[in-house]
């Protein structure tokens, strides 16, 4: 593991009015990495990847991308910028659009300056869900007429395939069956072997313990801590979710 | 991949799902159709009133009717395609073309005037964008809002008084005609194929049906929101503009009474029938081109063929309501929660 963390979290809080949604996020995810991120719902998961990526805008706290901080208001384009890549729980998908130009959201190619260039967008769009074995038919087929699973795989396969060095999933195989999850998971190992720190929030503890190195667990809008995964047991860390251990004292970041 | 065209593809979803959706189906759905069976519909019974409606020179002065509300219809169908809306279009006509006009009757050149028209209705489109922005104000009020604050300045600026006269450069602009087509006409192709293009072609216009379609989604995926708001109510405010000096040009004043509220619900009855959906993300210019023609057809069937005015506006209103219903019927298809 590098010494510098790819995408780093300093005691960050962000409230909704009366409601604190973060009171103290403390997160090092290093290059090289699957780190999950673990808590029962309403734990401010969500909301720490909304404010990495700039939908939502941090209280307090520092963000750092390679050790470089990052301004807490910035826009979903300059966290791209910064080299994140994101799938959101609600995808983010544009549903009267087709897949290839949901695809290339944010990032449409085009050709001497103004031209939409439609072939690369669909040549591109087949190549990365060819690349990760998904069978979501035509590419041109509306976002709105797919399944949840298949969107959900339209999702992943878009920020795969801007191949950026850290990587955010907020709940990857929510909508997926056994197999689609185990193609995620295939593609969750894929990103860490090419180097990239891949953080990926999840309720399912069996899929965390297969694919994740390391495991960060957040109750109530604070880091309870952060565990090797091969030296935790599935016991131990619901025990954090639920409560029954209480929080490492000042995390090393700290 | 298939070689329909791409705009075909995001404007009717439908289409691409071939094998599971019959084709008669998506003929249906497809907003186009429904408007040119009217028309035709209205053109035999006008034609068996008055043979003289079928008549080229009439077909010509339909077409030329149309373009007005097509224009201004151009820019209104991108904003709503974006999520927005604006009411104040008819006003904006009013006020741009009486600033363009009075300025050009005082000696300042034809193409400064007709700058500082477009000036005044890009202007009109930052107000909007302001309030509907900055203060919240939901688009329907807040244009609402600004219609009757141009109105009220339109009125003020020219004590009441049409601007005339003018001079014939300027009116040839909007009376001539180049290979038989009249000017007008022209503009509306040449203007209508802009936008037909930003919309279906460019990385704005994807973009705008993004912003319309999920927003949230949008501004996930890093698009600028706020600024692509900011183009289409400027772009609202420009293709009126454009439109309110085009019809000063062809009737030779700049007219106190033109615009108003009439021509903004003529504007946006055309592009709600043309197919573009109130919600956003959905619509073509096609589809906004056939509602405008539709619309100047009663116009003219009502003078050519003496077809009553209180038939016209229960076909109106009747295709409004078809064409809102139609539109539910798409967005329930693509929008439903899997
Ligand atoms: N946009 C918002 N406005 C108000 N409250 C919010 C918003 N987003 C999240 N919250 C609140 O913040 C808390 C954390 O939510 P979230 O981050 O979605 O949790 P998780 O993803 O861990 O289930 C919850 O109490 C939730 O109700
Ligand atoms: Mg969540």
């Amino acid at each position: 593991m590098s010494t510098t963390p790819a995408l780093e979290l300093r005691a960050v809080r962000k409230s909704f009015g009366p409601v604190a949604a973060l009171s103290h996020v403390d997160f090092a995810a290093y290059p090289g990495e699957v780190h999950a991120i673990v808590g029962d719902n309403g734990a401010g998961k969500s909301t720490m990847i909304k404010i990495v990526t700039g939908i939502h805008r941090g209280d307090g706290g520092a963000i750092l991308v390679n050790g470089e901080e990052m301004e807490l208001r910035h826009d979903a384009s300059q966290s791209q910028d910064r080299g994140i890549a994101v799938v959101y729980q609600d995808l983010a998908l544009v549903e009267c659009l087709d897949i290839s130009t949901n695809m290339a959201l944010g990032n449409l190619p085009y050709r001497w300056g103004v031209f939409l260039d439609r072939k690369r967008m669909d040549a591109e769009a087949a190549a990365a869900l060819k690349d990760l074995n998904a069978r979501v038919g035509d590419v041109r087929t509306p976002v709105g007429l797919l399944s949840g699973g298949q969107r959900q795989v339209v999702a992943i396969a878009r920020a795969v395939r801007m191949n950026k060095p850290i990587i955010l999933l907020d709940e990857p195989t929510a909508a997926l069956g056994v197999q689609e999850s185990a193609y995620v998971g295939r593609t969750l190992d894929r990103l860490r072997a090419d180097g990239k720190a891949v953080i990926c929030i999840s309720h399912d503890l069996e899929f965390v313990f297969k694919h994740s190195d390391r495991i960060t667990v957040l109750r109530l809008g604070k880091t309870v801590g952060t565990r090797t995964t091969a030296d935790v047991s599935r016991d131990e860390i619901i025990s954090m979710i639920t409560g029954a251990t209480p929080a490492d004292t000042l995390q090393e970041a700290s | 991949m298939t070689t329909t065209a791409p705009a075909e593809r995001t404007v009717h979803p439908e289409k691409s799902e071939a094998s599971r959706t019959p084709i008669l189906r998506t003929i249906l759905l497809r907003q186009e159709t429904w408007l040119l069976a009217v028309v035709v519909l209205i053109a035999v019974v006008a034609s068996i009133r008055n043979p003289n409606f079928m008549n080229p020179d009439n077909l010509v002065e339909i077409l030329r009717g149309s373009v007005i509300y097509f224009i201004m219809g151009c820019g209104a169908a991108l904003l709503v395609i974006g999520g927005g809306l604006d009411f104040s279009v008819g006003a904006i006509f009013t006020i741009s073309a009486l600033v363009g006009t009075s300025l050009i009757s005082q000696g300042v050149p034809i193409i400064l005037g007709i700058l500082a028209a477009l000036a005044v209705g890009a202007l009109a489109g930052v107000v909007n964008h302001l309030i509907v922005t900055y203060w919240h104000v939901p688009p329907i009020i807040a244009t609402l809002g600004t219609f009757f604050i141009a109105l009220g300045l339109s009125a003020l600026i020219t004590g009441g008084n049409d601007v005339v006269p003018l001079p014939a450069d300027f009116m040839k602009l909007g009376q001539g005609s180049v290979l038989f087509i009249p000017n007008v006409i022209w503009y509306g192709l040449i203007i209508g194929a802009l936008f037909y293009f930003v919309l279906e072609r460019t990385r704005f216009g994807i973009n705008v049906r993004a912003v319309g379609g999920n927003r949230q989604a949008a501004v996930g995926n890093g698009l600028r929101v706020v600024r692509i708001d900011l183009v289409l109510y400027i772009l609202a405010g420009v293709t009126a503009a454009i439109a309110g000096m085009i019809y000063s040009a062809r009737v030779g004043a700049g007219q106190v009474e033109a615009g108003g509220s009439s021509v903004t619900l003529v504007v946006v009855t055309g592009v709600l029938i043309g197919g573009v959906s109130l919600l956003g993300g959905l619509g073509s210019i096609t589809g906004v081109a056939v509602g405008a023609v539709l619309l100047s057809v009663i116009d003219n069937a009502l003078i050519v063929a003496q077809i009553p005015p209180q038939y016209n506006n229960v076909v109106v209103g009747a295709i409004l309501v078809g064409a809102v219903a139609v539109d539910h019927l798409r967005r329930k298809q693509l929008y439903k929660p899997r």
